[in-house]
Parts: C-alpha cells; structure tokens; sequence
C-alpha cells in the first residue's frame, strides 16, 4: 500500500482516477417475483455486474494475537456486486473470491465461518449526511443482514432460542423417545444463520428478533469463491428505497480469523433504481473524489500533526491514541472525512478496549456521549480541509 | 465499578484435590450443548500444564499502564480436550463378546492430564499443590474489557460477571482478554459462556455450587463490604488472602490463602534435611506476588499463637468449623435489589447461612 501511495505521489497525482470510489451500480428493474430468489435464480442473468472494492477494516486492533498476525498486510478484495427489483423487494448478489470454505465447527474454538453483510441506511429525515459505515450513528441509523455459512446446529426449537437447548446425558429420554426426539431436532436442526441488525452507532448493534424484517439470504461456494444473496423488501419498518440507495457490504473471512472489524468493508454505494429518478447529490457524493490537492493535503495533515495519534501507512508504528487511518479511504465517504475533521465527535469510534489508556484517553464519556480528546479542525480554511480529505481518500489498501 | 462485590477465599492448605467441586459445577451447570469440555471449576496440580494448556502463558490481562494485553484463543483438541464418552449404550444392548469399554476418542489431552505429577525429584524434593480455579470476577475485568459489542457485564448489585447472551455474538475477544482462561467459548451455540458464581444459587440463599460441596471446606464465601463476614477479615483484615496473579492488573476477586506447610527434604543417604522446605518460595511469589511472604508470616504467627495460647480468631477461621461460618449471604440484600428494579424478590430456600451485613439491618423472612 505504502509503495503504491509514493508511486502515486511522485506521478502528481496523474493516476488519482485509478483510486476513484466505487461507481453506481444498477439494480435493474424485473417483472420477476423476486421473494424466493437465490443464488441459482436465472434472474441473475439480467443482472448488471459492477466491481465494488472492498478494504480491510482494521481502524482498531483488537486483542486476538493471531487474528493479528494473519491480518497483518491485508489487501483490499474485489467483489462483484448486482442488484435488481421488482417494485416490491430489492435483491442484491454479491460474488467475492475466497479459496478456502470456513464454517463454525460444532466442536472447536478456534475456526470462524465465513460470511457476509449488506447495510442498508435507515430511515432518517435526510439522505445525507449517510449514517456512519457499520454501525450507523445516532439518529441515522443502518440495517444490517448478516449471513454466516454454519453447519447443522443441535438445537431444539430452531429458534436459536440457547435457553431451551438440552444436553444428550441429561434428557432423560432412552430407546424410542431419544430416538424421536433426536428426529425432530434433526429436522430443525438445519436453522440457518441469517440475522438482521439494527445500529444506531457503536455497540448498538441489536438484533432484530420478532421478524419486523422479511429478508432472506443465502451462500454459496465453488472453488474460486462465494456467492452471496439477499432479497429484502423495498420498504419496511426500518428503511424506504427509492431512486438511489446507499448499500454498504461487508465480508469476512474465517481462514483468517476473520469476524467483527477483522472483515474487508466497501464504503457506500450508490445503487440506483432503474427507471427511477436517481438522487443526483448523493450519487455525486458516493461516485466521486474529493476535490482536492492530494499533494497538498499530506503536507497540511503533517503540518497539524494528524499522525501524531493516527496511524497513516501499514509502515507506521502502531498507535493507540487513535483509530488507524490506514485504508480509511477505502470505506470513508468524503463527506464523513470532512465531518470527522470539523467535528471529532460526531462520530466517535470506541476504544479497542476501553480500560485502557487512563492516562491517554482517546475520548472521554460525558453524560453517556462519546467526546473525542481531538480538537476540531474548523479553524482550517476550506481549501486545507478539502486537500486533507483528497489525501486521507488516497489512504487504501491495493485491490488483491 | 459495582456498588458491593461477592468475592470466595479458597484456602490452598486444606484443597486434597478430589474434584468434588469440579464435579459439582459440572453437574449443575452442563445443562445445554456445546458446554461439555468447559471446566468452570477446575482443580490443576501445580506446577503443572494447568486447564486450558498453558493458560499462564497464553497473554491477555493488562500491563502496568493499564492497556489490555493481546492473547491467544485456545483450541479445544489441544489445549482443553476433548471431552471423551463411553460406549455405555453399546456395553447394555450388544452381545457381550465384542463389546467392551471403550472411549469414543483416544484421548490425547484433557484436563489433569499431569494430575499430581508436580515437580522436583522423587522422592528427595519432589513437591506440588491443588490450584482450584474458577472465574475471579476481576474488578477490572479483560474479558469485559475486550468484547467490542458489550455483551460482558459486571452486575451493579454484587460483581458477579456475566455475558448477556444475546447481544454475544461470538466473537471470542474475551477468551483472548481473560489472562486466566475463564471464559469459554459455545461452538454449539456459537456464544461465549462462564462461571456466574452460581448468583441464582446466592440469591436465594446457597453458596455456589463448588463451595457448599467442597469436602475439604477450604471455600468461603462473602461480600467483601461486609466487615462481618469471613472473606473480609481474610483478604482485608489478615490479609492473608491474595489474588491469583494480580499482576495481570484485573484484580480479581477470589483470593487465595498460600500453602505454607510442605515437607522437608531428603539428602542423598535419604535423611531428612533440618529446616529445609520443598515448596519453593519463588513458585508461590509467581502465583501471589510478593505478598505471599507477609501472608505466610501472618498464617505462622497465628498458628503459634493458637498453639501456645489456644486463641486465634485467623486459625478459628481457617478451621472453618461448620458451613454458616463460612458462608455470609445476603438474601434479604438481594430482595431490596429485585424491590428497587420492581421484580419479584426470591423467598430464600435455604436459611442457614443467611447472616450478611444487610440481613442483620433488615431481617430476613
Ligand atoms: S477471570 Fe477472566 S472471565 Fe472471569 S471476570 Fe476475570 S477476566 Fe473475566
Ligand atoms: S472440593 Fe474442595 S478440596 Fe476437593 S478439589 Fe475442590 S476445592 Fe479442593
């Protein structure tokens, strides 16, 4: 990554349009009932294919030793995503490579499935600005479907429901009744790790349990990678989709412990409804780089001493005063780089661990809110801010 | 930080290493899947591999600053065991002649697997101790610390530390965060489990599972809030109780008396060495830090004392004459508690040991 940005830096930014952000993606309109869709559907055949990036998202470190190893120089991975509607529900098919197939073994603590996620914002007053990448923000918040490949899970009631799962040596049942009560848990045994979130910011996070959202979504793996579906409905409790939609998409990998922020993250997404009137502003917003000198920005963001907390390049040394900036172009709208330099607490990440640091917090908690220790940067004049932001968007992981 | 801490004093001199309490716990708590090679109590010879493998050695806690310590999720083939059965089934139904007993793996780790090996030579300075564990319900604690979706929480009323089930998703950070290796990870159920210091057992008035059944009555239980109660004059007023590697900075709350008595030495012609004394100090400094040698002092003192002068308030409690010495609940704390949230407070089921610092103010019914 670090060789790529000097590359980019010593051509003056000639090849800045090679680090553009992700292009809009079609979702094509269908006269198809899309609820049961999957994977194997022929709809996808009139699907429209875009590549959308996906980076690594480790902003914060967390305390698993070889989680970190393995994570260590990640890339960015390509995913190849489409979209399409049928004026009810939206469905979504996101193809990424990934050689190996991981699942949570039933008898093991140490291997991870892998999955993925498709955000969508929530419901709000106004498009922009977008909710936080991941978790949302208060008072924007974000859906998010989460589908983990698993294996056939002892359970009972195939509600996930863990308080009335039994153990074998303490059923009590034998011959016949351990046999049909072995059948049932068989046959609903099958239960599919599918889950809806709701995120209102960090550690908000909460499932959505009493079936409010119809979703449905599947996995599927050949020997060069994944192929994930959702379909969802248009509307519901929780968003309302019209003319352009702002997705985000997550993948996680288990061969590298991946699970939480160890996953490669796109950053939003226009996803424009055919045949609908494409909201123009937030289109521009998600398609198109900052105007700025990038050159200049690196300068300014010295100038200001941003790396004396934020970690910039994978060659810098860590640090913990700060989320790390390192691939923060990658999933960062301008607009949020530019909010987060004016506004430190608007958004506020929490700590890798938030005991630490007593001396050196990265943010103190005043009246239940998260207030960041970084001063705000308002006093900047416009043109640093938008050189800054030009700078930290060339901040990315090569694609893999 | 909670408002009161239940905390357990385990005396390491009277622990013979039978696993009752392990079994007790186990009972009473494998009652779903996937938590069958979990050990919330374990009982590890010391030195040993300990349960899981090596866990000493296996990073987490936090360093003096303060800053949680990475740390390594260990694997439940190599480093816990994998739980093996028997054909019990097959032994009933099938013809004798070709059945017989038999595990349905060849076990090739579990825990005790070094049981009572210890170290030294035998027989000249061959020497260890039982090491009962459970979660210490750390004050400060890395499991908490390091779970980014806050599914840990230490409860207000007595810091009991629990995962909130549904808000885990099994992201294992804990297993990693907890130096002592007390967390465990559900693949069944792909959630995060633990010791939760029997609190349904506390609160209506019976010690945890582990201590009511200990044989060796070495387990006592109590607020340490509570000047009254035995685990306060242990950790606070003798203060010969100590946590288990307080230099993990988690502060845990179950604290240890060391073992202060072990056997002389032999020489080479087989004769015992005067003074000599097998347990190393620097293994005991290890485990408790450098206050194992004010608390060894103490526990001497008090044991001549009692000798000479047949007094020694230290000695009656270590002795731990009957249960309702050595457990000091508080059920009627516990009935205010479910009062003020407007839950339902538990009637006690068992009384005996109903005397905590609370009760005594209130009453209990
Ligand atoms: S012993 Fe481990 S699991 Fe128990 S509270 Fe302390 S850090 Fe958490
Ligand atoms: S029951 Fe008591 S004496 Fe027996 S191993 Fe457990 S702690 Fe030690």
């Amino acid at each position: 990554m670090n060789k790529l940005l000097t590359s980019i830096l010593s051509l003056g930014f000639a090849a800045s349009a090679a680090l553009a952000a992700n292009p809009a993606i079609s979702a094509v309109k269908v006269t198809d009932d899309l609820t049961n869709v999957d994977g194997n559907s022929a709809v996808w055949a009139k699907a429209k294919y875009t590549t959308v990036n996906l980076y690594p998202q480790m902003a914060i470190e967390m305390n698993d030793k070889n989680a970190n190893e393995a994570n260590e120089n990640n890339k960015a991975k390509a995913a190849s995503v489409a979209a399409l509607y049928d004026g009810k529900n939206i469905a979504l098919s996101v193809k990424w490579l990934d050689k190996t197939k991981d699942v949570q073994a039933g008898y093991a603590t140490t291997t991870y499935g892998d999955g993925f996620a498709i955000q969508f914002a929530g419901i709000t007053k106004g498009a922009q600005p977008l909710p936080y990448i991941g978790m949302g923000s208060t008072g924007r918040p974000v859906v998010v479907h989460l589908q983990k490949a698993n294996e056939k899970v002892y359970e009972p009631n195939g509600n996930g429901d863990v308080s009335t799962q039994l153990n074998r040596q303490q059923t009590g049942v034998f011959g016949k009744e351990l046999a049909e009560y072995d059948a049932k848990v068989a046959s609903l045994a099958n239960k599919d790790y599918e889950r809806v979130f709701v995120g209102e910011g960090f550690r908000s996070l909460t499932e959505i349990k009493d079936k409010s959202v119809k979703s449905n979504s599947s996995m599927s793996h050949d020997t060069k990678g994944w192929s994930g579906t959702l379909v969802r409905p248009l509307k519901d409790d929780y968003v309302n989709m019209s003319g352009t939609v702002p997705v985000a998409i997550a993948v996680w990998d288990g061969s590298k412990m991946g699970r939480n922020g160890v996953k490669n993250l796109s950053s939003w997404v226009a996803v424009n409804l055919e045949g609908q009137k494409p909201n123009a502003a937030l289109v521009a917003d998600l398609t198109t780089d900052a105007k700025g000198d990038a050159a200049n920005g690196k300068v300014a963001l010295e100038t200001n001493g941003c790396n004396g907390c934020h970690q910039m390049s994978a060659a810098d040394p860590k640090s913990f005063m700060a989320p790390s900036l390192k691939d923060v172009g990658g999933y960062s709208t301008a607009s949020y780089l530019r909010e987060s330099i004016l506004k430190p607490s608007a958004v506020v990440v929490p700590g890798y661990n938030r005991n630490a640091h007593a001396n050196t917090p990265w943010y103190n908690i005043e009246k239940g809110k998260r207030i960041s220790t970084m001063t705000d940067f308002s006093h900047l004049d416009k043109k640093s801010v938008d050189d800054i932001v030009a700078y930290l968007q060339t901040l990315k992981a090569e694609v893999e | 930080m909670s408002k009161r801490q239940l905390a357990m004093v385990m005396d390491l001199n009277k622990c013979i290493g039978c696993q009752t309490c392990t079994v007790a716990c186990k009972t009473q708590w494998t009652n779903r899947n996937g938590r069958e090679y979990m050990y919330w109590n374990n009982v590890e010879t010391y030195p040993g591999t300990g349960y899981p493998k090596n866990w000493m050695e296996l990073g987490g806690g936090f360093d003096a600053a303060g800053d949680l310590q990475p740390g390594v999720i260990p694997n439940l083939e190599a480093d816990y065991g994998v739980p093996w059965d028997y054909n019990y089934e097959s032994l009933v139904t099938s013809s004798a002649d070709h059945s017989h007993f038999q595990p349905h793996v060849s076990p090739t780790w579990g825990p005790n697997w070094d049981e009572d090996q210890g170290a030294g030579a035998f027989p000249q300075d061959n020497y260890f101790f039982y090491l009962p564990r459970i979660c210490n319900h750390c004050t400060n604690p890395g499991c908490l610390s390091a779970c980014p979706r806050d599914a840990i929480f230490k409860r207000e009323e007595d810091g009991v530390v629990l995962v909130d089930l549904d808000r885990c998703q099994g992201y294992r950070y804990c297993i990693a965060g907890c130096p002592y290796k007390k967390i465990y990870f559900n693949p069944k159920i792909s959630k995060s489990e633990k010791c939760i210091l029997c609190f349904p057992r506390i609160e209506q008035g019976l010690p945890p599972a582990c201590a009511q059944q200990c044989v060796g009555r070495i387990r006592f239980v109590g607020f340490l809030d509570d000047e009254e109660s035995q685990v306060y004059k242990l950790v606070n007023k003798y203060k010969v109780a100590i946590g288990l590697r307080s230099d993990y900075g988690t502060q845990p709350n179950v604290y240890y008396v060391p073992p202060t008595e072990s056997p002389a030495k032999f020489d080479a012609e087989g004769k015992i060495i005067e003074g000599s004394t097998r347990l190393p100090i620097e293994e005991l400094e290890k485990l408790f830090g450098p206050a194992v040698h004010d608390s060894i002092k103490t526990l001497k003192a008090e044991m001549k004392k009692r000798k000479e002068t047949g007094v020694s308030e230290l000695m009656d409690i270590l002795i731990a004459y009957q249960h309702a010495d050595m457990f000091r609940l508080d059920n009627h704390y516990y009935q205010e508690v479910a009062k003020e949230h407007k839950r339902t407070p538990l009637a006690p089921v068992d009384t005996r040991y109903i005397a905590g610092k609370f009760t005594k103010a209130g009453g209990h019914h």
